[in-house]
Order: C-alpha cells, then sequence, then structure tokens
C-alpha cells in the first residue's frame, strides 16, 4: 500500500474514533494500520501538558502553603552543650567563620534576644541562647569565664585553626600532637568559651592512653604545675600607688607600715616604679611631680593596730580616726597619708591579726554610687560579691568582692570619705579576654593589649568612677 | 530521533527504583515542597486510570487533581511497607472515582446507582501501558508532540491544524501518521 494511502486511511479511522467514541473501534485490514489505530484510542484519553502543568503548580503552591520547616531531628543520645553568650547574633556569626557552623534555626524575642538557637558544627549540635539574667541564663562574661572546655574534633585541626583565628579566637594552647593520639589546640572564643580542637592521628584504647600517661609521669616525674598566670610573690590583685612625690612617700610607707622595697626601676610614664611587700602583700608606687594622683584606701590588717597607728602618725600621717573596737570585731584606727590614700589600719581580735580571708593589704575604693561600681566590678572583672551591708538609705556601707585569690572592699564615699579614683593591677590568665570583657562591661580603654619590655602583656581600661584596672600577665616563652 | 527517555524505562518502575522511591517519599514527607517528584513519577498512571474510569476529559481532570491533593494532605500517613507509592495513589483515585460515582447517582436521583461499567477487577497492567504510552508522547519531536496533542487533547480537525500550525492538511496528516508510527515503534 503506497504511504499516501495508509496515511489518509490512518486519519480516517482516527477521524471515526474521535467523533464516535462510543463505536467499535474501525479496523482495517492492515495489522500495523490496526495496531496504530488502537493507539489513537489510547491517545483519546492522553493528559493534556497544560493541565499537567497547572496541577503540579497548584500542587506547589499547596506544598509551599502547608510547608512545615524540617522537624528538628530527634537528638541523637549525647550530651549537648548549651552555651549561653552575650550576643548570640554575633556568636553565630562568629561560630560559623570559626568553625564552619551550620545555623539549625533560632528564635528571635520581640527585643531582638535569641533565648534559643542552634547550630552544627561538624555532625555535632550545640546549642545557645543570649545571656537573659531573668531566666537564669548567665553569659561568661558576666561570669567571669567558664570552666566549661567543648572538644570537638575535625579532620585537620591546624587548618580549623587558622580558621577560627582568622576569625577572631585566640589560641590558648597551640596545637601539637598529644600522647593520647591526639592533634590538639585550645583555642578561646571572644564570647567566653574554650574549645579544645583535636583531630585523631591514632585510634587507641583507653588502656593505652594510661600505659602512655604512666610512662611519661615516669620520665617525668610529678606532671608540670600548671602555670599560675600570676607573677611569683604577687597575689591577683595589687594597687599601684600613684603619688606625686614619691620618694617622700617610699620613704612614709617604710616607716610607718614596715615596706619592703624589693624592686626599683624607672616607670614606664617616666618617674620611678617601686614595688613594696607589707606583711604578706606587694603593692607598687610609682609617680613622678606633676604627675596625677591615683589615691586608693588601704585596709591593712597588722598583729598591733594600735601601734602601727602611732608610727604613722610619727612618720607624718594624719588622724583619720584613733583606734577603737568596731562592731565588726576589728581594732581599726585610720590615717591620712599626705598623698591621698587612707589607711585603715586593723587586727582582728579573734585572730590577733588577719581577718579570715584578707591578707594583709586589702584594697578599699569608695566611689560615689558604689552600686553602680560593683556591677562592673562583677561583669568587668569577674568579681564575686562575698559581703554587702547597706545603710538605712540604700547606699552601700561595706561590700567586699573576690577578684581571683584577692579581695577587694568598696564603701559608698561620703562626708569626710572622700572619692577614690585608684589603680590596680590585676594578674589575669588571659590579658586580652579580661580587657575585651571590661571594655565589654563600659570600661573605657586607656592601653590597648600589648606586650611589654618587661615579659608580660598588659591592657588598661578605666571604669566610670575614674578607677583605672590594669590586665597583666606573663608573656609565654616561645617554644624551642 | 529522540525518543529515548532519559530516565531510561518511562512508565512501570524497575525494582531497583524501589529505593530511589523510598527516598523520595520519605524527602516530601519531610518537606511537602519536595511531592513535585512524586508528581511527576506517577502522574500519567493515575491520570490514565482515571481517565478510563469517568465520562469526560474535565471529569478526569478533576479527579486526577483530587488524587494527588489528597495525596499530598495525607502523605504523613503514608507507610513504607514494601508496597509501592503507586498503589498507595491506585487506592485514593479509586476511592475517589467511586465517590465521583456515588455523588453524580445522587445528583441524578439514583442513590443505589454506581460507576456504569465497574472495571475493578481489570489489571493495573493496562494503565502502566498507556501511561507508558504517555510518556512517549513526550519523547516524541516538537511538531509531532504538538499535533498529537491538538488531536487528542484538543480534539482539532486536520483543517484547524492545519490553519493554526500554517502547514498544508496533507502535512499534518503525515505528521500524525508518523508520531503513532513512532510511538508503535517503541510500545
Amino acid at each position: 500500500m503506497a504511504e499516501q494511502t495508509r496515511i489518509e486511511q490512518l486519519d480516517l479511522a482516527v477521524q471515526a474514533l474521535l467523533d464516535r467514541p462510543e463505536a467499535p473501534l474501525p479496523a482495517p485490514a492492515d495489522a500495523e494500520l490496526a495496531a496504530l489505530v488502537r493507539l489513537a484510542a489510547d491517545l483519546r484519553d492522553l493528559p493534556g501538558t497544560g493541565f499537567k502543568a497547572r496541577l503540579k503548580t497548584d500542587l506547589q503552591r499547596r506544598a509551599e502553603m502547608a510547608s512545615k520547616p524540617v522537624p528538628v531531628p530527634k537528638p541523637a543520645p549525647a550530651a549537648t552543650p548549651y552555651l549561653c553568650v552575650r550576643d548570640a547574633a554575633a556568636a553565630i556569626e562568629f561560630y560559623k567563620k570559626a568553625f564552619g557552623a551550620i545555623e539549625l534555626g533560632r528564635l528571635v524575642q520581640p527585643d531582638g534576644k535569641i533565648p534559643h538557637a542552634e547550630i552544627q558544627v561538624g555532625g555535632a549540635t550545640i546549642m545557645l541562647a543570649d545571656e537573659l539574667p531573668e531566666y537564669g541564663f548567665d553569659s561568661p562574661q558576666s561570669l567571669g569565664g567558664s570552666p566549661m572546655k567543648v572538644h570537638l574534633f575535625f579532620d585537620d585541626v591546624d587548618a580549623l585553626v587558622q580558621q577560627a583565628v582568622a576569625a577572631g579566637a585566640k589560641i590558648t594552647r597551640p596545637v601539637k600532637d598529644e600522647f593520647y593520639g591526639h592533634r590538639e589546640g585550645q583555642l578561646c572564643d571572644p564570647f567566653g568559651y574554650t574549645w579544645i580542637v583535636s583531630t585523631q592521628k591514632e585510634a587507641l584504647t583507653f588502656a593505652e592512653i594510661e600505659r602512655r600517661f604512666n610512662a611519661l609521669m615516669q620520665q617525668e616525674g610529678t606532671p608540670p604545675a600548671a602555670k599560675r598566670p600570676v607573677r611569683e610573690g604577687f597575689h591577683t590583685v595589687t594597687p599601684y600607688l600613684v603619688v606625686d612625690r614619691p620618694a617622700e612617700f617610699l620613704a612614709f610607707i617604710k616607716q610607718a607600715f614596715g615596706a619592703e622595697e624589693t624592686f626599683r626601676a624607672p616607670g614606664s610614664a617616666g618617674g620611678t616604679h617601686v614595688e613594696l611587700r607589707i606583711g604578706d602583700s606587694m603593692i607598687m608606687a610609682g609617680g613622678a611631680p606633676g604627675h596625677p594622683a591615683a589615691p586608693v584606701a588601704i585596709h591593712l590588717y597588722v598583729p598591733d593596730a594600735d601601734s602601727v597607728y602611732h608610727r604613722a602618725i610619727a612618720a607624718g600621717a594624719a588622724s583619720f580616726y584613733e583606734p577603737m573596737d568596731m562592731p565588726y570585731g576589728d581594732r581599726e584606727g585610720g590615717v591620712k597619708d599626705g598623698f591621698g590614700n587612707n589607711w585603715y589600719i586593723a587586727t582582728h581580735k579573734a585572730t590577733g591579726h588577719l581577718r579570715e580571708g584578707l591578707r594583709t593589704v586589702t584594697p578599699t575604693l569608695h566611689p560615689r554610687g558604689a552600686d553602680s561600681l560593683m556591677d562592673f566590678l562583677k561583669r568587668g572583672l569577674g568579681a564575686e560579691e562575698e559581703s554587702c551591708e547597706r545603710l538605712p538609705d540604700g547606699t552601700i556601707a561595706h561590700a567586699s568582692v573576690r577578684i581571683g585569690d584577692s579581695v577587694l572592699e568598696i564603701g559608698e564615699a561620703r562626708g569626710p570619705i572622700e572619692p577614690t579614683t585608684a589603680m590596680l593591677l590585676l594578674y589575669v590568665p588571659d590579658v586580652d579576654a579580661a580587657y575585651q570583657r571590661a571594655v565589654a562591661a563600659g570600661g573605657v580603654s586607656i592601653e590597648l593589649p600589648a606586650n611589654q619590655p618587661y615579659g608580660e602583656r598588659r591592657a588598661g581600661v578605666k571604669d566610670s568612677h575614674g578607677n583605672s584596672w590594669y590586665f597583666s600577665a606573663p608573656i609565654a616563652r616561645a617554644a624551642k | 530521533m529522540l525518543l529515548e527517555s532519559p530516565r531510561g524505562e518511562p512508565g512501570l518502575p524497575a525494582p531497583g527504583h524501589q529505593q530511589d522511591e523510598r527516598l523520595l517519599v520519605e524527602a516530601a514527607q519531610a518537606d511537602p515542597r519536595r511531592f513535585a517528584a512524586l508528581y511527576d513519577l506517577h502522574f500519567e498512571r493515575i491520570y490514565a486510570y482515571v481517565a478510563r474510569r469517568v465520562g469526560s476529559r474535565a471529569e478526569a481532570e478533576d479527579l486526577t487533581s483530587d488524587v494527588f491533593h489528597q495525596a499530598l494532605a495525607n502523605l504523613q500517613r503514608f507507610e513504607w511497607r514494601g508496597a509501592p507509592f503507586a498503589a498507595w495513589l491506585y487506592r485514593i483515585a479509586a476511592n475517589a472515582i467511586a465517590d465521583h460515582w456515588r455523588r453524580t447517582a445522587r445528583e441524578q436521583g439514583n442513590p443505589t446507582a454506581g460507576e456504569p461499567s465497574a472495571t475493578s477487577d481489570t489489571g493495573l497492567e493496562e494503565f502502566e501501558l498507556r501511561a507508558r504510552l504517555f510518556r512517549l508522547v513526550g519523547e516524541l519531536p516538537a511538531d509531532q508532540q504538538r499535533v498529537v496533542e491538538m488531536r487528542f487533547v484538543e480534539g482539532k480537525s486536520i483543517r484547524e491544524m492545519a490553519l493554526e500550525l500554517g502547514r498544508t492538511e496533507g502535512a499534518i496528516k503525515q505528521l500524525q501518521f508518523r508520531a503513532l508510527g513512532n510511538l508503535r515503534a517503541h510500545e
């Protein structure tokens, strides 16, 4: 059959089955043609491409509306760290940059605070939130650090540390191979958390790790003492008495309080820098003629308050109040030293010398508005309140806070007690972190963190009451 | 000639597709926006099944639409027990068709009447084959595809098509012939 004829025959059959759908199918004698007609009959049910596309669009629109976010996966059996940070949004961005974190989601309150967020680092979930003190959520920046460290494994810890440092993390322990099979380092983030980051180099049993540990211990004797951030002979807080007549002042405190000079050098701001021991404490003093003084009050515990009081008067101090028995169990007298400083000379009667928890020298600050200073001490310096007694009008008569191994006392400036603008030196484990925390709490930078020629890293801030706080730490020696 | 489907066999899912399909279903259950992939996979067979059992194209489209909307809305209820997803869709379609006929019967005042020529005992192979044919149409060269769509979906005459496409009636008939021949060759 000529093709032309077949084309025409097929079309006739197609036209017939379209025109009369109920009629029996046309059945051409030609078997091949008959097969085409059967196909044509089936094609009467062919769906329209327009309909298929429209329905798909409809379904997609419906799915979009019904689309709930991917359900939060059931937590794996693992302990999930929950980090409280000041500025969770910034922390999330930081962890993305530093650790390649993926944000799983966040809740945002109308005030912009994030009460809950989840990120994933290398498959591990980490939860975090803004600090919300009203719910008992405090950040390391408020608490003065966190003892909790989070351990993360990465494929390439060296690359990770580079990336984290570029994002603003600080190395607190450089990466090296450890006996327990990890290549490992430690980082501190700007939010006060410490991260141990590792790459597993060897998969070891605990027994093998223990064997290596014991061998190391035998080799080295006792484990090396953790490096004390505080300089030998010092405590966390050292008052720095800035006076305009340093030579006269040194003569006075040596004569009055038996201070013993341990070190003298030209001061970094000119004048003289002197370090002195009084009893179990160290103070620093310095200054130059015309140099603005930084007056402070010193609570001084001695075995015999009366005799020291009289020695101070003899050395040139003016009496502030005569020694008397105080309701808090101390015998105490006060002098003004003529250089702007008050000395509260006390003997705790129960012990015959020191009050428990205090040393020979305890710096005492007299701000106007002691509550706001207390707030800065806590948030900016990580101080812990130990006691706080208030006058009937609500002002703070006497409070004490602990910073590291030292105590500071605070009492509202009033009447004859003039405001102090002290200078204090704090030995801290991490100068940069301490500086950042103090600035974050409202401290004004007076010295950026920098290494000093005398082997310490130092930074300074001034609080809103005019007190200067210098953070210092010995510079770690480069590993050889 | 462009007749090879990129997926290989259009229509019937091969046994190896089970695992893939399971992943698609689970993805869509987690995120309904992923349902489109399942729709693409199953549209033709459900349409073929529905179209065979209702009187008009409009009804076929309405019911097919119902079936997929129901499937999307109830996707969470689908549990993978080894039966293919298509079986679940066929069941939804069968119920939708039954409802359709009951509704039609009530509207016509004949509440006992059901589907006129109930073909529930018919095997599903027929619809699988037809779905395959419908997919093959999508693989035809564009001009043949257009002619098939105009002729069988839009119900146009050879004359109307010739005018619309700017070809002779002979050319249109030839395209129709070639198209059916191609489909036959790959059936």
